[in-house]
């Protein structure tokens, strides 16, 4: 009974070894994978918008920021309020956090003046990290496909619902549907992943 | 031979649930609960994509991530397996033992439960890991190896009768094992609302440290602390009570049910020093598991229907 007993306790040991370091395995590996899961998809090439405040933006001012970025315009009643308040929540979630900002482009600017962006702002954003921008709509349209690779066909509505993540360097390192909560979710632990990274 | 047939089904059913709380547990610490987005199907597809072209047009690709995928995938495969594994259970116990309630209605009440976890779990993905839900699915299953573990020893108890018979069950000792019991089990809820809270406050603040969420959380989370090192004296006192029975496998239960509060405390205290790594959590959550099943195997081992 008692030899059973010390057999039935060095299996135990086994057991619970194999299983700690198959934990041990899957954890590190799952973290890796977050990062391994952020390739550099394209760098965003030049351009030049207008943000609400009259000042322009360019791709310097990407440099050295993680940026989310969206194509959204101010009429639009379908995805657009719901990828704002996603950015919104974003931009509150991570209020501490000096590494990042947001870009909203709009894909209307006939309508969508200086004044009426300004408006949007108030709206949504709670911080000066968040920029709202537009320029001619060639350009917009050139920059949504080329640029982000994102259609941009029948603008406004035709524009892109997907968020876009773009780390320090410029470069895209993923898209994430911006209406999908989910997503978001993923978005989130993504940009963590990029500040504690450096 | 059918009250052996009945014991191994229980006992295969029973390992492969804890393997399955382990898996589970892996899934979380490891944040793979969305590697698939979809389910019961993984990207659409009955086993997870092994590269993005194999994702279909209607599903995004944005979160595939192969690594959470089959982690994820791993999990919900070993919850099949379990499920498969308690309907051989209930065709045996539908078979040959419907007039032995107790095997009949743990069997039928562990299928339920593994039927209803499994559905709960498509519920957890669709709310995007829902802190409240993700623990929830955790209780179900904690309650599903209670009733595996009953069914174990139940019908070890129909298959060896004398082995087990004990010299007279001492009531105290049967009181406190159940209050034992449900102590453990108002420590795994405390220590779950711990994790729920944990989880709430790091979605509203990606970049607060996990030691600093459990600083900002209520003092309430001291209660855990506080019945932990209280039941290490009850767990001795159990010990020292079932000392004087003469059965080894007895001993050896109330010795495993000590050793576990004190690794317990252990691996508690660890995830306080040392901002709740990961692998440290697993443990502390699958070896309360342990806790739970053994106490019901203990209890009934001794309780009055084996009295001489």
């Amino acid at each position: 009974m008692m030899n059973k007993l010390y057999k039935k306790l060095i299996l135990a040991f086994f057991a619970v070894f194999f299983l700690g370091i198959l934990g041990l395995l899957t954890i590190d590996k799952a973290t890796q994978s977050r990062i391994n899961n952020l390739p550099t998809i394209n760098q965003i090439p030049s351009f030049e918008l207008t943000n609400f405040d009259g000042n322009l933006f360019s791709e310097k001012n990407l440099e050295g920021k993680i940026t989310v970025a969206s194509f959204i315009f101010t009429q639009c009643e379908g995805a657009c309020p719901i990828m704002s308040s996603n950015m919104a929540l974003l931009q509150n979630r991570f209020s501490s956090s000096s590494d990042l900002q947001f870009i909203s482009i709009t894909t209307d600017p006939d309508y969508d003046s200086k004044e009426v962006l300004k408006q949007f702002s108030n709206k949504y954003s709670t911080n000066d990290n968040w920029f709202f921008l537009r320029g001619q709509i060639e350009d917009v349209v050139k920059l949504s496909e080329d640029g982000f690779f994102l259609s941009a066909s029948l603008l406004p509505i035709g524009h892109s619902t997907r968020l876009v993540l773009i780390d320090k360097d410029k470069n895209i390192r993923k898209y994430y549907e911006g209406t999908v909560d989910a997503n978001i979710l993923e978005l989130q632990n993504d940009i963590v992943t990029l500040i504690n990274k450096g | 031979m059918n009250k052996q047939l009945f014991f191994k089904s229980a006992v295969v059913s029973t390992i492969l649930s804890y393997l399955l709380i382990f898996a589970g547990g892996l899934v979380r610490v490891s944040g793979s609960g969305l590697g698939c987005p979809d389910w019961p199907k993984c990207f659409g597809r009955w086993t997870p994509p092994t590269n993005i072209e194999q994702i279909p047009s209607y599903i995004d690709p944005t979160s595939f991530n192969i690594v959470l995928a089959w982690i994820e995938y791993s999990n919900r495969t070993l919850g099949v397996l379990v499920g498969l594994s308690i309907v051989v259970l209930n065709i045996i116990a539908i078979y040959y033992f419907r007039k032995e309630n107790k095997l009949f209605y743990s069997a039928l009440f562990s299928l339920i439960l593994v039927v209803a976890n499994g559905a709960l779990g498509a519920v957890v993905v669709s709310s995007v890991l829902n802190p409240f839900l993700v623990s929830l699915h955790m209780i179900l299953a904690l309650m599903l190896v209670s009733v595996l573990s009953y069914a174990c020893i139940e019908s070890y108890k129909l298959l060896k009768p004398h082995k087990l018979k004990t010299r007279l069950a001492d009531k105290t000792l049967l009181r406190s094992l159940i209050v034992f019991w449900i102590l453990i089990i108002i420590e795994i809820l405390l220590g779950t609302g711990i994790r729920t809270n944990i989880e709430l406050v790091a979605v509203e603040n990606p970049l607060m440290s996990k030691g600093d969420i459990l600083n900002a959380l209520n003092s309430y989370k001291y209660f855990h602390s506080i019945l932990g090192f209280s039941l290490l004296f009850l767990s001795i006192y159990i010990f020292i009570k079932l000392k004087k029975y003469n059965q080894t496998f007895i001993k050896f239960l109330a010795g495993f049910i000590l050793a576990m509060i004190c690794i317990q405390i252990f691996l508690g205290e660890m995830m306080i020093f040392f901002e709740l790594p990961q692998l440290t959590r697993l443990f502390h959550t699958w070896g309360s598991s342990w806790l739970v099943g053994i106490v019901i195997i203990l209890y009934n081992c001794i309780n009055d229907e084996q009295v001489i």
